[in-house]
């Protein structure tokens, strides 16, 4: 491969690093933009919530066009998936040569995509699974696409919290899509009706209240 | 030179033969010394040069079903800089327009440029070929010309807004497989090679351009860029012939099936070249 200045110089280079390259990368943003989609809040990695917000908000523009346009119905067909990697079961499945027990594939209806690199003689498979959210599409053309008819744009709204508790202490965010059931992140401030200016407004609004109830009254 | 002089020197003696006849005796001025003046200027009988055609401006064509072509170079890449940049750059790409005619052409339309070069014989220079990429935008567009030549292929970059670009003709209007030919390096000589002294080839000013659906044959491998690989995308050329099926299964490998999900590399450009579009038809007409 040719090194050129441009690999190392990353201006207006608008998609981050994540994970193991761009396909890990955008099967993690999946991952997110899914849970997303069921739950309507969800809290990650303020890196990774900054990423997804630009996706979950694609995401709504291309369900505006409706389901029977053949684009959209791809894209949410693609993204609405969750990705599953079970190494463990395998390994040990071939150490006991026991048939591998039904209870651990049965939350996982794969649609099988692909299976990945077979280490030489060691028993150690790397699978991946995706099973596809077939009640989230519904969802997202039936729900959210008519919830932001309206608006333009901006359906979603990131807030930061307190840092993980763990030892990376990652910065975390909350990520939600507006109109969505649960309580507001940021309460409503209302405003303190004690304060001086605020109670001179009061009476002058009552007042003006009393007054057009008078003339109501003599009329 | 010394042929000129030979020629200017036969050509002053008849004058002055001429003359002195006339001075003597007009009467025997006939047309046979008319003729050998004539033939004094080099032996050759003067052909008939027919006039020059007439161009005819067809009017009845509606402006409605006039094909709407927007040169590429004039859509700006996403990019960060101020568009004021854009608008200025494109202001001196219409007023080049207005002097210098740049026609509608795709890659693997057959073109004929012609440079003004100081060391040419006649001062320009005329170049035939099979336009095989067409790169840059705003003022720095380019496109690529190839053709074979005794037997040498050549390929020229010319700028379309280079001042020296004289003349720029469309021989043959026509679109390909693909919008970047480069494989034609490595296709055989037949498929680059293009007639020096081609006619242009009458096309029409509506509906679709045509598209050749040649599928090409290259020359045996190694070829100077992996073309069965996804990442080009190439559909005009016959890999059946060159690579076995298990091939083009390990070529495939280097697949990015998520790329055409990835919604960041999307590029929406369709309001914008309407937009565009309408502002150099207003100028250009003006």
């Amino acid at each position: 491969m040719r090194l050129t200045l441009q690999m190392l110089i990353s201006h207006g280079r608008v998609a981050r690093k994540m994970g193991l390259g761009p396909e890990s990368r955008l099967n993690m943003l999946r991952n997110i933009l899914t849970g997303l989609v069921k739950h309507e809040r969800i809290e990650t990695t303020l890196g990774r919530a900054d990423e997804v917000r630009f996706y979950a908000e694609k995401l709504i523009d291309y369900a505006k066009k409706g389901d029977t346009d053949t684009k959209a119905m791809k894209m949410a067909n693609f993204w609405l998936t969750v990705l599953l990697y079970h190494r463990f079961f395998l390994l040990v499945s071939l150490s006991y040569s026991d048939p591998v027990p039904s209870t651990l594939f049965c939350f996982c209806l794969p649609d099988f995509y692909e299976y990945s690199w077979f280490f030489g003689s060691s028993s150690y498979f790397l699978f991946s699974l995706w099973f596809q959210e077939k009640d989230l599409i519904p969802k997202l053309f039936k729900v959210l696409a008519p919830r932001f008819e309206a608006q333009p744009k901006g359906y979603t709204r990131m807030a930061r919290i307190p840092n993980r508790e763990n030892l990376d202490k990652a910065a975390m965010a909350v990520l939600e899509y507006k109109g969505n059931p649960f309580p507001p992140l940021q309460p409503a401030k209302r405003e303190n009706e004690l304060t001086l200016i605020n109670q001179l407004l009061k009476g002058y609004r009552e007042e003006q209240a009393q007054q057009a109830a008078a003339m109501v009254e003599s009329q | 030179m010394a042929v000129c002089t030979r020629r200017l020197d036969k050509v002053m003696c008849s004058i002055r033969l001429l003359r002195n006849v006339k001075h003597q005796n007009e009467r025997f001025l006939s047309t046979s010394l008319c003729r050998l003046a004539l033939e004094s200027d080099g032996g050759n009988p003067t052909t008939f040069t027919p006039p020059s055609k007439p161009v005819i401006i067809d009017k009845t064509q509606t402006e409605a079903s006039l094909r709407k072509f927007l040169s590429p170079e004039f859509i700006p890449p996403r990019q960060r800089t101020n568009p004021l940049k854009f608008t200025i750059e494109r202001k001196d790409m219409i007023q080049r327009r207005k002097v210098l005619n740049i026609p509608e052409f795709y890659a693997g339309s057959i073109l004929a440029a012609t440079m003004a070069d100081p060391h040419a014989t006649g001062k320009v220079n005329r170049f035939v070929g099979i336009c095989i990429q067409r790169g840059g935008h705003g003022l720095g567009a380019t496109f690529v010309l190839r053709n074979i030549i005794s037997g040498q292929g050549v390929e020229i970059c010319y700028e379309l807004y280079n001042p020296r670009l004289q003349k720029l003709e469309v021989l043959k209007l026509e679109k390909r497989l693909d919008s970047n030919l480069m494989y034609l390096r490595d296709a055989l000589p037949e498929y680059s090679t293009v007639d020096p002294d081609m006619k242009p080839v009458p096309h029409s000013v509506t509906g679709e351009v045509p598209v050749n659906t040649t599928r090409v044959r290259m020359r045996p491998k190694p070829w100077s860029k992996r073309w069965e690989r996804p990442k080009y995308a190439v559909k005009g050329i016959r890999f059946d012939l060159y690579l076995t099926p298990e091939k083009m299964e390990h070529a495939q490998k280097w697949a990015q099936p998520w790329l055409e999900y990835d919604m960041l590399k999307e590029y929406d450009t369709t309001e914008l070249e309407k937009r565009i579009f309408a502002e150099v038809q207003a100028e250009m007409t003006k």
